[in-house]
């Protein structure tokens, strides 16, 4: 394998990882609340500039050095950002949750784009570079550099997801979270604080988008209106991966990620868009419950 | 006192005429700013049609509106087409995107309706960003030139501001004659009981179709009207950020009524100018809006004048129909319902196996069965839910399994669901009226539906709202919308369950009624003593096969039917 095919397969896996945080996130909060979270690329674009943020004060207040810096800013973003998520849970589903599920889209939409021209007004439309993970350099596998930004990005992703996964599937807490996702008014029933429930789902959802916006944040830069492209790679991740699965949604998220990285490399990241959008109408037109069989039922 | 459609079209008028008569006299600013509003007013009640009356969040509004400007401009600039065949076209345009997506698009679910049309406003953007010898690119197109319609010139703001809210008007009228009476009242039932809506002859794709149709042509007359009063089309007007714009201001304003679309439009074009603060982030306040809006006001500031407007006339039921109590019109099937050896499985396990049944005018049959045993799927077969693997359907000598199921619902197969589906928006007159063929005209419609309601013993009860009735009447109005459009034969899905008896004792006495009057009834029910007295015949389903059928007391002492509801080891 020639090193510039496997450093762009790192470069596409290291960013499918990273569109795995944010779909997985927005999956959590669909089975949660049956609704789709349109502000989740915002969310994103919010964590990266929380990162940009932390990282210049941490840095100006000599709080600490460049020295690991990033591997501080994640978890204090993804803190952040969680605090932000139940706020979001608040103002976006609390005042709707009797209402049909379209309700919570739209303020969904609301809740981003006050985001997005907060982002504006705040930081202006500049792009702005957040912290790197770790610092640069090259590992190399026999004769082939590979970068270890984008593999310390894989690693972190991969990190978190898997703490996600045993969470949900071998903890009690994250029991009552599937329980509440399936049938509120039983998980209620047998027990299970479902208002909680919900309100933690949202903050692990917008913790994870927070993680996935300060991964992104200094290779890609983080602007303002970068929110509504990940908002749509994670949306349609969730629906070729299966409408309301985890595992669909984290794999398809990889997979668009690799894609987009080699096409843009051969042809252009143009193209790698509209083949993108292409592909999802052909799926839609042609198997629209996605490659894998969906998980719920019309839940919308 | 005023009829509530005249105060409707009252206060139409008003909203119609006041905002430009005010900003006429305001300034040269002020025009400038109510054309824009006069702009995203038509684009928001394009917007309504899909998103107020189908139902179902559309994200490609914005992108009709940037079709439209870009159809303009570039005929326009780069064929000298002239303002009234570019105007035209700016129309035609965006409709004829719709029509093509539409067949893939419209049938999804709403979170798949959603994406998938923003999928479509995606590649839309990409190509005017990206096809730049054609679009522009980023920077767009410049020198668009000004209306002017039989050489006269429309670039001063007051005609601008003229030609927008005419054109405004003459669509709130085309939209308002679109949907008056039945027309709406069935969109109505479409949109909240799709289900039920097929099942009295509704054809949902036809309806939703027109009305995707008609929201692209508005988006995109006023996305042309853009361009004109700008002079400049660029890829902004074909971003997220326009469709959320008209997404807000329809929440805003309300999705329900014309009225709502203006209020949004003049209320959010206006907010940039009460929140001069936040400069050109005053999407911030659109947002907010948006936020407030839907949570505080579900319908919208039209929602408002909602009591106003939505106050119905006293219903008067004809002293006739409610004396008597004549049996409502049945079209007699002189062949009734067949089928013939209906096999149908899903995901390989068989739900039906063989079955062959018929409904003769005139017949009561039971179809009983233990859970799971098919019942459903029989019905859902017969009226066309669910496609059987194999099998003939004829009704009345006519082949109807390649029909669709409105279709079948119009050559009169009626069917009810186990649970009666409501339609919160509509009176329960008007639900009834929803029914009525398309064929009578207002009066007999009218008069159809009346006598349905007498029927069920709904007469007092037309004015009430459907969402409002306790379960046992939710049944009678199920049963009288059915019997409004004029079945032949009709399946009920367990229409006694959850009945008191001597609910039941009425129910019975009324299906016997039917049956006299010439109705074909096939009921599902599960308890013996409903059907022994009422059935002319019951068929006992096991597993999707028919293993025993005849007269009701025959049945009720088959071995065959005792172990399917008590298992095989009972004698």
């Amino acid at each position: 394998m020639s090193a510039s095919i496997l450093q762009l397969l790192v470069n596409g896996i290291a960013l499918g990882a990273a569109y795995a945080l944010i779909a997985l996130g927005f999956v959590l909060v669909i089975n949660a609340i049956g609704a789709v979270n349109f502000a989740q690329g915002d969310l994103v674009m919010t964590g990266g500039f929380v990162a940009v943020i932390l990282a210049d004060w941490l840095i100006e207040s000599e709080a600490w050095t460049t020295w690991g810096l990033g591997v501080l800013v994640l978890p204090l973003t993804m803190v952040a950002m969680a605090a932000l998520g139940i706020l979001f849970s608040l103002f976006a589903y609390v005042p709707l949750r009797n209402r049909p599920p379209v309700s919570v889209f739209i303020s969904t939409i609301a809740f981003g784009m006050m985001l997005q021209h907060g982002a504006n007004a705040a930081f202006g439309p500049d792009p702005r570079n957040g912290p790197p993970l770790i610092e640069a350099g090259m590992v190399s596998f026999g004769s082939v550099g590979v970068s270890l930004q984008q593999i310390s990005v894989i690693v972190a992703a991969t990190f978190l997801i898997g703490t996600t996964r045993v969470v949900l599937f071998q903890t009690q807490f994250g029991r009552q979270l599937r329980a509440t996702a399936q049938d509120q008014e039983m998980a209620e029933a047998i027990g299970v604080d479902g208002f909680r429930s919900i309100g933690l789902t949202f903050a692990l959802a917008v913790a994870l988008a927070g993680a996935a916006g300060m991964l992104l944040s200094n290779q890609f830069f983080v602007t303002p209106t970068d929110g509504g492209v990940f908002m749509l790679k994670a949306y349609i991740a969730v629906t070729l991966g299966g409408w309301g699965r985890l595992d669909g949604a984290t794999v398809a998220a990889i997979l668009i990620g690799i894609f987009e990285v080699m096409v843009a490399a051969v042809v252009s990241y143009v193209v790698a868009e509209a083949l993108l959008y292409a592909t999802l109408l052909l799926v839609l037109l042609l198997r629209p419950s996605g490659f894998l069989a969906e998980s719920i039922q019309r839940r919308t | 006192m005023t009829h509530p459609g005249q105060r409707g079209f009252l206060l139409t008028a008003v909203f119609l005429f006041a905002p430009p008569a005010i900003a006429f006299a305001a300034g040269d600013y002020e025009r400038r700013v109510m054309t824009l509003a006069g702009i995203y007013a038509l684009a928001v009640l394009g917007y309504q049609l899909v998103f107020g009356r189908i139902g179902a969040l559309s994200l490609a509004q914005g992108c009709f509106f940037g079709l439209g400007a870009y159809t303009t401009g570039l005929l326009g600039i780069h064929f000298g087409w002239t303002f009234p065949a570019s105007f035209l076209a700016a129309a035609i345009v965006p409709a004829l995107l719709a029509f093509v997506v539409a067949l893939p698009v419209l049938r999804l679910g709403s979170h798949y309706f959603a994406l998938a049309t923003l999928g479509i406003s995606q590649v839309v953007l990409l190509v005017a960003v990206n096809w730049t010898d054609v679009t522009g690119g980023a920077n767009g197109l410049y020198g668009i030139p000004e209306v002017s319609i039989l050489d006269r010139s429309f670039s001063s703001s007051e005609a601008m501001l003229v030609l927008v809210w005419g054109t405004l008007a003459v669509a709130v009228t085309g939209v308002s004659a679109m949907l008056r009476g039945r027309a709406s009242h069935r969109l109505s039932v479409l949109r909240d009981a799709p289900e039920a809506a097929a099942s009295i002859g509704i054809d949902a794709a036809a309806h939703r179709l027109a009305l995707f149709l008609a929201s692209a042509a508005l988006g995109g007359v006023a996305g042309a009207l853009q361009a004109h009063s700008v002079g400049v089309v660029s890829p902004a007007v074909a971003e997220f950020h326009v469709m959320v714009t008209i997404l807000a201001m329809t929440v805003v304003g309300g999705r329900g009524h014309p009225a709502g679309a203006i209020l949004g439009a003049v209320l959010l074009v206006h907010l940039p100018e009460w929140f001069r603060f936040l400069e050109a982030n005053y999407l911030i306040a659109h947002g907010a809006a948006l936020l407030l809006a839907v949570i505080l006001l579900p319908q919208g500031l039209a929602g408002l004048f909602q009591r106003w407007l939505g106050e119905k006339p006293h219903f008067k039921p004809h002293t006739d129909v409610s004396s008597d109590r004549n049996i409502p019109a049945v079209r007699r099937a002189s062949d009734g319902l067949e089928i013939n050896n209906v096999e149908k499985r899903f995901a390989g396990i068989v739900a039906l196996d063989k079955v062959s049944l018929r409904i003769s005018a005139g017949e009561i049959v039971g179809l009983i069965g233990p859970n799971g045993s098919g019942k459903t799927t029989v019905v859902n077969v017969i009226s066309g839910l669910v496609a059987p693997d194999r099998g003939r359907l004829v009704l009345d000598k006519q082949e109807i399994g390649a029909m669709g199921p409105h279709l079948r619902a119009r050559l009169g197969l009626g069917r009810s669901f186990q649970s009666p589906a409501t339609t919160p928006t509509l009176t329960i007159l008007e639900s009834v009226l929803a029914a009525t063929s398309s064929n009578h005209d207002n009066a007999t419609a009218q008069r159809l539906a009346e006598s349905c309601l007498a029927f069920v013993d709904l007469s007092g009860w037309g004015v009430e709202f459907s969402g409002t009735l306790p379960p046992a009447k939710a049944r009678d109005l199920d049963l009288a919308r059915l019997l409004a459009a004029e079945p032949s034969v009709v399946m009920l899905d367990e229409p006694a369950a959850g009945l008191t008896p001597t609910e039941r004792a009425r129910l019975a006495n009324r299906l016997k009624n039917l049956a006299e009057a010439g109705l074909g009834i096939l009921v599902i029910d599960h308890s013996m003593d409903f059907l022994l007295p009422l059935a002319d015949r019951v068929i006992c389903l096991a597993s999707g096969v028919i293993v025993s059928e005849g007269r009701p007391e025959e049945v009720a002492r088959h071995p065959a039917a005792i172990a399917a509801y008590f298992g095989e080891g009972r004698r």
